[in-house]
């Protein structure tokens, strides 16, 4: 091993990733039933809402793994996740490099 | 969208979903293709909403991964410092890109998957006989590891696909890390590399979410299905009909660019 395998992270990331998955499927999910029923305008929000929670779920698994290097002292994987982070908000958050 | 579109999408996902978990690949590479050449969107929003069910597929099997402790999380995220910049790097300037170039680029790494695909079959194959146990080992050469991952996420941001295909070869050959070790880091990864192009795609109005939408939904189901029936299913199969599934549309990609056809 690389280092040895921490199980309190891995069970808290394995935990957030699929929390995450199922929010966004049980929201693209209800909108898939419900989209013949409500007005195109409500379906294309929930759409979009669903996806969303998607493409934040990535980054919020790198948010926990970031919070369990400072709780545990790592410095050095602390820095590489808020790293990642860092790119992502770049990228989504405060819009550097839009066109 | 008419319920009809709705359930043809759902269904390419559940299928993609189902090929995808079987023989380990994102989807993005057949979600991409499908939906340039068969229901006629444009191939930037084709790859930025290819993108969502790349992130979900990462998403729902890299849970199960981690959880049984195969995935290296530590060099998954050092990895993805790489692979995230290239992604997002690459999205931003994905506007300026040639359409008939990224088509034929499509192409090319379509080609190139279809090989390690099968070139992989070999591998699976002899480390099954060398059993499931990880062994010991330290990761090497940290940095050729990163440059690959740059050229990685590069591609995803560029061609809305995972980049497994870079990724693993590289973790397994000169970084020297198991096999299943790079296969479950190298899907890990994959999420967030999605994440840092389809947030740009996203607010450039490429990702469509009512496309994206029923695509998702096929696709968790298909994988969560494909990761059950994997046990009981031959793979070798399925890695066979996924490399022609993907000879094919390279070929289909190819004709269509040259000829002026993409939109």
């Amino acid at each position: 091993m690389s280092e040895i395998r921490d199980p309190r992270l891995d069970t808290l990331v394995a935990r957030t990733l699929r929390w995450g998955a199922y929010a966004a499927f049980m929201v693209l999910a209800a909108t898939l039933l419900i989209a013949p029923f409500v007005e195109v305008g409500t379906a294309s929000q929930l759409y979009r809402a669903g996806v969303l929670v998607m493409m934040a779920t990535p980054g919020l698994r790198v948010l926990i793994a970031l919070l369990v290097f400072l709780r545990e002292h790592d410095y050095k994987y602390s820095l590489v996740a808020g790293g990642v982070l860092l790119i992502l908000l770049l990228g989504s958050v405060f819009r550097i490099g839009e066109h | 969208m008419s319920l009809g579109h709705e359930l043809v999408l759902l269904i390419v996902g559940f299928v993609a979903g189902i090929i995808g978990a079987l023989a380990g690949v994102g989807g993005g590479i057949i979600i991409t293709p499908l939906l340039a050449l068969y229901f006629g969107i444009p191939l930037p929003q084709a790859i930025g909403t290819s993108l969502i069910a790349v992130i979900t597929t990462s998403t729902a099997s890299s849970s199960v991964h981690v959880q049984r402790h195969v995935t290296d999380i530590k060099l998954g995220l050092t990895l993805e410092l790489a692979t995230a910049l290239g992604a997002a790097i690459a999205a931003y300037y994905a506007v300026y890109a040639n359409r008939t170039f990224i088509a034929l680029l499509f192409s090319c790494f379509m080609l190139y998957s279809a090989y390690t695909l099968i070139s992989r079959l070999w591998k699976t194959r002899r480390d099954n006989n060398q059993g499931r146990q990880i062994p010991a080992y330290n990761p090497k050469r940290y940095p050729l590891g990163l440059a690959a991952s740059l050229v990685a996420g590069g591609m995803s941001g560029l061609l809305g696909i995972g980049g497994g295909p870079i990724k693993v070869p590289v973790m397994y050959i000169f970084m020297e890390v198991p096999l299943m070790v790079a296969t479950a880091t190298s899907n890990f990864m994959i999420g967030v590399t999605a994440a840092a192009s389809a947030f740009v795609y996203f607010r450039r109005g490429d990702v469509l979410p009512a496309v994206a939408g029923p695509l998702v939904v096929g696709v968790f189901l298909g994988s969560i299905l494909g990761a059950k029936a994997a046990p009981k299913v031959h793979q070798k199969y399925v890695m066979i009909l996924l490399a022609v599934i993907m000879l094919y549309l390279a070929a289909q990609m190819t004709i269509r660019a040259l000829a002026g056809r993409i939109a």
